[in-house]
């Protein structure tokens, strides 16, 4: 069993954001809004960027504690086939999506690398961007993955507390917490351009795991300093697995780490999802988050309507669609934007730099 | 203990102290003294007959506990600075090397390409490379990856005296560097060296400052001193200078109440 | 003994210097005035070494730089 790494315990590092989260911190929350909302508008404007999440499958080989997926549920499993995805792509783009998250459990014979990288290939035909957020993956496959026009990968730590980790983990090959731990890296390397961080809110007592995160973020942007980094606070949420979340954030600790977050780490994107409510999301929006998951369906496929009443990971609470979305962020003086990336630019980052190399472009058909 | 770390080589000062522009050998070595530096620059030029006391290489030998960092001032490109390199290890024996490459003898800003080219190749073999930089943060990390023991981006251009005028892209540098930055250059009192170190530079190079001092070896100690509180005030946690002003209408009132 | 008729040129630190052939690098170095002990010696880009600069002999028109370290920022 591999030893944490040191960075994850430097206290130095996060001391600033320490002293915004701790419960003895004399900042008022107004004051970290208001710091928070001048930093996200100097660094990025009036706008947020959407995208829409799109289950392939789930299958999975985890027992994850907190999962409606895990392998021991009674869910019914299915994975969506090659011309079922062309039709959710279809109508996805019909809702004006053009960003897309590609998910699946964790790595099963019936969702494999092969099935996921097919899938890539057929979204970054349709999409202007496509992310995964699926299986830990070698460096290698990584970068094949890039190669077929995956730009980011998000994968979250779920708790960065190392005993509260293997007791969720129940079995499987995510039980092991240094792995994991090392994927962003991994991903980075294989050449993918951005990583999506995030520990699941509600697992482990949310003051260290929001301690740590924001070291993981420091020591991913140190070394793969050309690289993009996104955080996410996904928030525990009554879901099909009726898990309850034994360290509950509530709504006024949730903004004050995502103002703290904003503050200090000013050039990081910050995402919230649709397990938060309309109203929460449109109050935070241009107040610290920059991107937000729209009409987002949490069941395999989902968007191209064939009628199924299958459950979802978790309970979508913000059910808005994507136009009364839009009209709700422009209400408040905020730009929707769809698309933010040129597929051209597609393809695995070279980490080392260049030194004026021929770029050797692969098109996957 | 809180060690300057360059290479192999653990250092308890952070004040580098640069050789030149001294009225006499004499005041140099006296100020190296009071400094409690460990590390100072020389640079390589040729002997001259009529001028024998020009030589510092003799008279720094027999001061305890310093170690050379000769630079590549002269140098105006690449492989001019690696020539230079190897001639100063063989003589000095000192793995360290600043490479220095102005090409501009008016405002001597360093050439960021020659420089990279220099630091490469150096690295490579076995130097510890010390290179002078604009404060580029992309330079920086170029140079932190192909191997450079430190950074020293310039406070501002050399000789002018005009303190941390980069002190924003500084920043950057120093919250991004897995490696010591050095602020070198452009320092002019004290207290802009206490201010480096409170950002979290590694250590600072001053030259100028203390040369043309009235009492170079009295200057060269309050420098010192300088250091080690603006070390020790990064350490202990600075209060965090206060951010934007309250709004006027509650931005957090859709949050309700506290549960 | 070395004939005093037999003087060469060589350049030293970009002058022209004469000196008797012959001459090793150690000889010249005692010429003009340096002990050795704190310089570099470069014979046509060539480094000559403290141990060997005895050895080694100087020829007609050989460039010679002979350095030291100065102060520098």
């Amino acid at each position: 069993m591999s030893s944490s790494p040191g960075w994850l315990t430097d206290e130095r590092e996060s001391a600033l954001l320490a002293g915004m989260l701790a419960p003895s911190s004399p900042v008022p929350l107004e004051a970290l809004a208001a710091e928070s909302k001048a930093i996200t508008l100097r660094r990025f404007g009036r706008t947020i960027s959407l995208y829409a999440p799109l289950y392939l499958s789930n299958h999975c080989s985890s027992g994850c504690a907190y999962c409606g997926f895990a392998s021991d549920r009674k869910t019914i499993r299915r994975r969506l086939e090659p011309d079922e995805i062309e039709r959710e792509l279809l109508a996805m783009k019909k809702l004006g999506i053009s960003d897309i998250l590609l998910l699946t459990g964790e790595r099963t014979k019936a969702a494999d690398f092969d099935y996921l990288r097919r899938s890539v290939e057929l979204a970054a035909r349709r999409m202007q961007r496509v992310s995964v957020e699926a299986f830990p993956m070698s460096v290698a496959e990584y970068r094949t993955l890039a190669e077929c026009g995956c730009t980011g990968i998000t994968i979250y730590q779920e708790t960065y507390n190392r005993d509260r980790y293997e007791a969720l983990h129940r079995w499987g090959p995510k039980k092991d917490f240094v792995d994991r731990l090392e994927t962003p890296a991994r991903a980075l390397e294989g050449g993918i351009k951005t990583v999506g961080l995030g520990a699941l809110l509600g697992l482990s007592e949310p003051l260290e795991d929001a301690l740590m995160l924001y070291r993981h973020v420091r020591h991913l942007s140190r070394t793969y300093w050309r690289a993009g980094i996104s955080v996410s606070f996904p928030r525990m949420r009554p879901q099909t697995g009726g898990y309850e979340p034994p360290f509950p954030v509530d709504d006024h600790l949730l903004a004050r780490m995502i103002f703290a977050f904003r503050i200090a780490l000013p050039d990081v994107e910050l995402v919230l999802s649709t397990r938060e409510s309309a109203a929460y999301r449109d109050g935070m929006a241009g107040l610290g988050i920059t991107r937000m998951s729209i009409a987002s369906r949490t069941t395999v496929g989902g968007y191209d309507d064939t009628g199924r009443t299958d459950k979802g990971q978790f309970d979508v609470s913000d059910d808005r669609t994507a136009k009364e979305f839009c009209a709700a962020l422009r209400e408040r003086n905020i730009e929707p934007v769809f698309k933010n990336w040129e597929p051209v630019f597609n393809g695995p980052s070279d980490v080392q730099g260049t030194t004026m190399k021929p770029e050797e472009v692969h098109i996957c058909h | 203990m809180d060690l300057l770390q360059l290479g192999n080589y653990s250092f308890t000062s952070r004040l580098i102290l640069g050789t030149g522009k001294f009225s006499n050998s004499k005041v140099m070595l006296e100020a190296v003294r009071s400094s409690g530096t460990q590390l100072v620059t020389v640079a390589l030029r040729r002997f001259n007959r009529e001028q024998l006391e020009d030589d510092l290489f003799g008279p720094l030998r027999e001061l305890p506990g310093i170690t050379l960092m000769p630079n590549t001032s002269g140098a105006s490109t690449a492989s001019e600075a690696v020539r230079a390199a190897h001639i100063s290890r063989e003589l000095s024996g000192s793995p360290f090397i600043k490479v220095e490459i102005h090409p501009n003898p008016q405002h001597l800003m360093p050439d960021p390409i020659e420089t990279f080219e220099a630091a490469r190749i150096l690295a490579k073999e076995g130097f510890l490379v010390m290179p002078y930089i604009a404060a580029d943060p992309v330079l920086a990390k170029r140079l932190e990856d192909v191997g450079c023991t430190s950074v020293m981006p310039l406070g501002s251009a050399i000789g002018s005296g005009q303190g941390l005028a980069t002190a924003e892209m500084l920043n950057i540098i120093i919250r991004e560097s897995g490696i010591p930055v050095i602020v070198d250059a452009g320092l002019r009192s004290p207290s802009e060296a206490a201010a480096a170190m409170e950002m979290g530079c590694g250590a600072v190079l001053v030259n100028s400052a203390v040369a043309v001092a009235g009492d170079p070896p009295a200057m060269a100690e309050a420098f010192a001193g300088a250091v080690i509180a603006g070390r020790q005030a990064f350490r202990a946690g600075l209060m965090q200078k206060s951010g934007a002003a309250v709004a006027t209408s509650p931005l957090t009132s859709f949050l309700g109440a506290k549960a | 003994m070395k004939e005093m008729s037999q003087m060469i040129t060589i350049e030293l630190n970009g002058k022209e210097e004469t000196l008797p052939s012959g001459s090793s690098v150690s000889e010249l170095l005692s010429i003009v005035g340096s002990d050795g002990k704190n310089v570099a010696v470069l014979v046509n880009d060539q480094s000559v070494r403290p141990e060997n600069r005895s050895a080694k002999l100087l020829q007609k028109g050989d460039r010679v730089e002979i350095l030291i370290f100065a102060g520098g920022g």
